[in-house]
C-alpha cells in the first residue's frame, strides 16, 4: 500500500517495557571478545545484536554482515540512574509537585482553568501543533512560580526547598535524594496532574526519565576496527558501555554480598557518572571520559552535535562526483573562456559519450586507445557498467553499438563549471572550456580572476563536469565567461584590464609611441597578427596603428578619456590615448562598445589581445618606479610648508572665532561640534591643496606619477602622504579626542591648541614621522582596520539575507518581476525595465527614434 | 487638511472594474499583488476596504511607473 504522507512526527521517551520488547538480548558480560577473538555470548558484541564481520551469521535474523540491519540489546541496571539530558525537566517536575502527596502545587481552580485550555487544544485537532505550543508557553512561567509554594494546597504538608546540583543530583534540606526515591516520587504523580503541567502521560511517564533499563545500540552503530597488527579496536560507545556494565556488575555483587551502604552508594554514583558520560561526554559538571590515548571519548551527543556531527556533516552536508579542486594559477596564453586542467585531474574525470550511429567511429577511437584519452567505463544498454581493462578491451570493441554509453577521460574542449567560494554572485560559477596542461594547478586567464575575486596566493577553486548533454548545452549557452563580461549590476565590464596592461596601452598609444619594424612585428605576432599596419613616413610604426590591428575592422567610436578625445574610425584609432576609462574597471567604454556592436566573442578576443599587446608594450617601455620619483624640489617643499602654515592659521582663526563666540553653529550641531567639524574640514583641505601642488610640479616622466595619472597603480594621495605630509588622522570620523584627560598623549600640554596635538601629521613618509605623529597614525590605522573588518562582515551578511529573500524572483516576459508563486513583485523590472547589461543598446535605440 | 509631505507617493483607490483590468493585464488574481493593510495610513485616508486595490504612482530615479497594492484585513 502506498503511504499517504506524513501527518506529524512525535518524539517521546521509551518506557522500560518497550526497551525490553525491542531488545533481542539481555547483556550480562562486561566484555567483548574472548581470547580466541570470538564474540562472547551476552557480551557487548553478542551475535544476536547483529554481525559486522564477514562470514558470521546473525543469531537473530540469520543475515550476513551486509544484509543484517542490526538489533538492539539491553542492560538491566541494578539500581536506577537519572537520564542526564532530562535532569532539568525532572527538577521542574519535582519542584512543582508535593513531596508528600505528589499532587501539583496548584490550587484546584488553577488546575481547572489550565485543564480547560488544554482540552481546547486537543479538541482542535487541525491546529494541533500551534495550540499545544501556545498552551505550553503559558505553562512554563506558571510552573516556575511553584518552587516558592510553601504549603501543599491539597494535603497541607509543608514544602521544603529542593536543590538541584549539576549534573544529576537533587537534595532536600541538605539530604541527597537518591535516584530510586526520585523514581518513586515521579511515578506517583497522577496522569491528570501531568497534563496540567504540560506532560502527555501517554507519551511520557516521568518515571521513565529515571533509567532502570539501558538500550544498547546494535554493533552496526559501534563497529570495531581491526588494526593491521590484528589487534581489535573498539568503538567509543562500546568502551563506555563496557564501563557501565562493569560497574553495574560490581554493584550487583556488592549488594548481594551485603557490602556496607557507603561502598554501594559510591558504586551507584560511579554508575550514574558512566551513564551520564555515555549520553553526553560534555555534560557540564562531569569530568570528561577519556580514551587510553587521553583523547576524549565521542559518546552519543557528540555523534550528533556540531559541525562534524551527524546532522550538519552527514545529513545537510552534500558531496558531488565529477568534480575537482586544486590551487589556481595564471596563464596568459589561455583565453578567458578556458580553464587549464592538470593531466592528473583529466585522467581521473570522465564524461559520457552517448553512442549513436553517427558518432560510433569517433567513440571507437577512444575505446581503442590504451593511454590517456581513453575510455574508463562502458555502460551497456541494460545499464551494467564495465570497467575497461587491457584484458577485455577487444571484447568491448566488438560489442560496441549505438545505445551504449562510454565514459571517457576529460579532453580539450570539454565544458566544465569553474567556481570559487564564496559564491556571491552569478559569475562566481562560469562554464569554461577545458584545456589539458602539464603541472598540478588549474589555470585561468588573469582577466577572469575579477568575477571570481581570485588571486594566486594559494587560492583553490572547484571544477565540475556537467554529465548530460542537456546540462552541457545549458552551460555552453548560458554560463560562458564571455557572456558575463558586462556586469548585470552596473552594465560595466567585470572582466577588464588592470595595472600593467593599462600602463602598456598607454605606452602603446601615446603621441610619441613610435616603434621599429622589428618591434612592431614582435608585438603583433604575440597576438597572432602576421601583417603590418601602414608605416609612418620615416618607416617607423605608430603604436596607435599597431593597437588598431586588434580592433574590429568596422568599429567606430567617439568618446572622451581622462587624457582627452578618443576617436576610432573604421577600426583605426586615429586620435587619443587608451587609458583606464576605455578598458578598465571604472567605465570600460571600449569594451562595452565592442560587446554591443560585435558581440561577446569579439569583446573577449579584444580583451585577450589587448592584454597580450599591452604586456609587450610595457615590457618594451620598462615602466618602473624608484624613491627618486618622490624627491621634492625646493619649490615643492616651500609650497608644502606654506600649505601647512596656511591651514593651521585658518584652524587657529576658527578656534579664536569660537572663543569670541563669533562661530556660527552648523544646523543640528552645537557650537563645540561645529568647531570640531570646521577645524577638521579645514585641515583636510591641506591634502587637496598638496595634491594640486603635486599635479602642477610633476609630469609623465615621473613613472610613479604616470601610473597614478593613468590609473594603472597608485594615486596622487600616495604622493601627498609620502613626499608632502600625512595630514589629519581621524578616529571614528573625528579628530582623536581620548587619552589623558584634556590631551591625547602625555607629551602634549593639557588643552594644547596645536593641530598636531589632535592628530594633524605634518611629516610625510619620506621624512619619517615624529613619535607623536606615529602614534596618531597608528590609532587612525587601527580604527580604519577595525571598521573595515566590521563593515565587511555586517554588509556581507546583509547581502546574503537579501539574496536569500530574492533568490527566486525573475523577470517575466511582460517585463514584470514575479516570485516563485507568480506573485507580482514589481510591475516593471527596476522601474524602467532596463537590463543594465544592454543599457548601451537601449540608449542608442532611443536616440535613433 | 494637512499638506501631503513631498516624499509620500500619490495613492489612488481603483474601482472594481479598473482593478480587474489591471489584474487581467498582468494575468494574475488580486492575491498575487503586494499587500497593504486596511489600517495603513494611506488606506485609511482613501477609505480603502479589504478586497479593493490601491494604485501607487511611483516616482524614482529610473522613471515613473505604477505599482498596486491589494488591501487586506489586518
Amino acid at each position: 500500500m502506498q503511504a499517504e504522507g506524513i501527518q506529524y512526527i512525535k518524539f517521546t521517551t521509551i518506557p522500560p517495557e518497550t526497551i525490553k520488547k525491542i531488545s533481542v538480548a539481555k547483556l550480562i558480560v562486561p566484555d567483548t571478545y574472548n581470547e580466541d577473538g570470538y564474540p562472547i555470548d551476552g557480551g557487548l558484541v553478542d551475535q544476536r545484536l547483529g554481525v559486522i564481520d564477514p562470514g558470521l551469521k546473525c543469531k537473530t535474523c540469520g543475515g550476513r554482515a551486509k544484509s543484517c540491519p542490526g538489533h538492539f540489546g539491553h542492560i538491566e541496571l541494578v539500581r536506577p540512574v537519572m537520564h542526564p539530558e532530562f535532569a532539568k525537566t525532572i527538577y521542574i517536575l519535582l519542584q512543582s509537585t508535593c513531596g508528600k502527596c505528589h499532587r501539583v502545587l496548584l490550587k484546584q481552580e488553577q488546575i481547572d482553568s489550565t485543564e480547560a485550555k488544554a482540552s481546547l487544544a486537543t479538541t482542535e485537532e487541525e491546529s494541533h501543533e500551534v495550540k499545544v505550543s501556545e498552551v505550553e508557553q503559558e505553562r512554563i512561567p506558571i510552573l516556575k512560580k511553584l518552587k516558592s509554594v510553601k504549603k501543599c494546597p491539597h494535603c497541607g504538608s509543608p514544602q521544603a526547598k529542593l536543590k538541584f546540583e549539576r549534573p544529576t543530583f537533587y537534595s532536600i534540606e541538605g539530604n541527597r535524594l537518591k535516584q530510586d526515591e526520585i523514581r518513586d516520587w515521579l511515578s506517583q504523580i497522577s496522569d491528570d496532574d501531568l497534563r496540567v503541567m504540560g506532560v502527555d502521560p501517554t507519551a511520557t511517564r516521568p518515571e521513565w526519565l529515571v533509567l532502570t533499563t539501558l538500550l544498547v545500540p546494535p554493533v552496526n552503530v559501534r563497529p570495531s576496527i581491526t588494526l593491521e597488527t590484528g589487534e581489535r579496536s573498539e568503538d567509543d560507545l562500546t568502551h563506555k558501555l563496557v564501563d557501565i556494565m562493569r560497574i553495574n556488575q560490581r554493584l550487583e555483587q556488592d549488594i548481594e554480598a551485603g557490602a556496607p551502604q557507603i561502598i554501594i552508594d559510591d558504586l551507584w554514583e560511579l554508575l550514574q557518572y558512566h551513564v551520564t558520560a555515555y549520553f553526553n561526554n560534555e555534560t557540564p559538571g562531569i569530568p570528561v571520559a577519556r580514551h587510553r590515548s587521553t583523547r576524549p571519548l565521542k559518546t552519543l551527543a557528540q555523534r550528533l552535535k556540531g559541525k562534524e556531527g551527524r546532522l550538519r556533516y552527514n545529513l545537510s552536508g552534500k558531496r558531488v562526483n565529477f568534480s575537482a579542486r586544486t590551487v589556481v594559477s595564471s596563464d596568459a596564453s589561455l583565453t578567458i573562456d578556458q580553464v587549464g586542467v592538470p593531466v592528473k585531474i583529466a585522467e581521473n574525470l570522465t564524461i559520457p559519450i552517448y553512442i549513436t550511429q553517427w558518432n560510433i567511429d569517433h567513440a571507437r577511437k577512444f575505446l581503442e586507445s590504451k593511454e590517456y584519452p581513453t575510455v574508463v567505463n562502458v555502460i551497456a544498454k541494460d545499464g551494467t557498467r564495465k570497467r575497461v581493462a587491457d584484458t577485455n578491451r577487444d571484447d568491448l570493441l566488438k560489442e560496441l553499438a549505438p545505445g551504449q554509453i562510454l565514459e571517457r577521460q576529460l579532453i580539450d574542449g570539454d565544458i566544465a563549471l569553474f567556481n570559487r567560494q564564496p559564491t556571491l554572485h552569478r559569475p562566481s560559477i562560469m562554464a569554461h572550456m577545458v584545456k589539458i596542461l602539464p603541472g598540478k594547478t588549474m589555470r585561468l586567464h588573469v582577466s577572469a580572476t575579477v568575477p571570481y575575486n581570485a588571486d594566486f596566493d594559494g587560492d583553490e577553486m572547484n571544477l565540475h563536469l556537467p554529465q548530460s548533454l542537456e546540462a552541457q548545452a545549458e552551460a555552453r549557452y548560458l554560463m560562458r565567461p564571455h557572456d558575463m563580461i558586462l556586469s548585470p549590476r552596473h552594465g560595466r565590464p567585470i572582466m577588464h584590464i588592470e595595472e600593467d596592461e593599462i600602463a602598456g596601452l598607454y605606452m602603446l598609444t601615446r603621441e610619441d609611441a613610435l616603434f621599429t619594424k622589428e618591434e612592431a612585428c614582435l608585438m603583433l605576432a604575440s597576438v597572432g597578427v602576421y601583417e603590418l599596419p601602414k608605416a609612418e613616413r620615416n618607416g617607423t610604426y605608430h603604436g596607435r596603428s599597431i593597437f588598431s590591428m586588434i580592433l574590429p575592422d568596422d568599429l567606430n567610436y567617439e568618446g572622451k578619456s581622462k587624457l582627452g578625445k578618443i576617436s576610432i574610425k573604421k577600426g583605426q584609432l586615429t586620435e587619443g590615448i587608451i587609458d583606464e576609462s576605455m578598458i578598465g574597471a571604472s567605465r570600460g567604454e571600449l569594451i562595452i562598445r565592442i560587446f554591443a556592436d560585435h558581440g561577446p566573442e569579439a569583446a573577449s578576443a579584444f580583451l585577450l589581445n589587448a592584454t597580450k599587446l599591452a604586456l609587450r608594450a610595457v615590457l618594451a617601455a620598462g615602466v618602473t618606479i624608484s624613491i627618486s620619483d618622490y624627491y621634492n624640489t625646493e619649490a615643492m617643499n616651500k609650497e608644502r610648508f606654506k600649505i601647512i602654515a596656511e591651514v593651521e592659521a585658518k584652524a587657529k582663526q576658527i578656534a579664536e572665532n569660537y572663543r569670541a563666540g563669533k562661530l556660527e553653529s552648523l544646523p543640528g550641531y552645537t557650537k563645540r561640534e561645529t568647531l570640531e567639524i570646521e577645524t577638521m574640514a579645514q585641515l583636510n583641505i591641506a591634502r587637496d591643496m598638496a595634491s594640486e601642488v603635486i599635479k602642477r610640479s610633476l609630469d609623465m616622466n615621473n613613472n610613479a606619477y604616470l601610473m597614478a595619472t593613468i590609473k594603472a597603480r597608485g594615486n596622487i594621495l600616495n604622493f601627498v602622504q609620502t613626499s608632502m605630509f600625512l595630514g589629519q588622522q581621524a578616529i571614528r570620523g573625528r579628530r582623536p579626542s581620548r587619552g589623558y584627560g584634556r590631551r591625547i598623549l602625555p607629551y602634549f600640554k593639557p588643552g594644547d591648541k596645536d593641530p598636531g596635538a589632535k592628530g594633524f601629521v605634518r611629516s610625510g613618509f619620506f621624512d619619517g614621522l615624529k613619535p607623536t605623529e606615529f602614534y596618531m597614525h597608528a590609532m587612525g590605522a587601527r580604527d580604519s582596520a577595525i571598521t573595515k573588518s566590521l563593515v565587511t562582515a555586517v554588509s556581507g551578511y546583509l547581502q546574503r539575507r537579501l539574496i536569500n529573500a530574492m533568490q527566486d524572483f525573475y523577470a517575466e516576459s511582460d517585463g514584470s518581476v514575479r516570485d516563485a508563486n507568480g506573485g507580482l513583485i514589481q510591475t516593471i523590472y527596476g522601474g524602467d525595465g532596463v537590463d543594465p547589461t544592454k543599457e548601451v543598446i537601449v540608449a542608442e535605440r532611443k536616440q535613433q527614434k | 487638511m494637512a499638506r501631503t509631505p513631498p516624499l509620500i507617493l500619490k495613492h489612488e483607490l481603483l474601482s472594481e472594474s479598473e482593478a480587474r483590468k489591471v489584474a487581467k493585464e498582468y494575468g494574475v488574481t488580486f492575491d498575487k499583488f503586494p499587500k497593504m493593510l486596511e489600517t495603513d495610513p494611506q488606506a485609511v485616508k482613501l477609505k480603502a476596504k479589504s478586497g479593493q486595490v490601491v494604485a501607487v504612482h511611483r516616482v524614482d530615479p529610473t522613471g515613473k511607473y505604477m505599482a498596486y497594492r491589494y488591501v487586506v484585513k489586518s
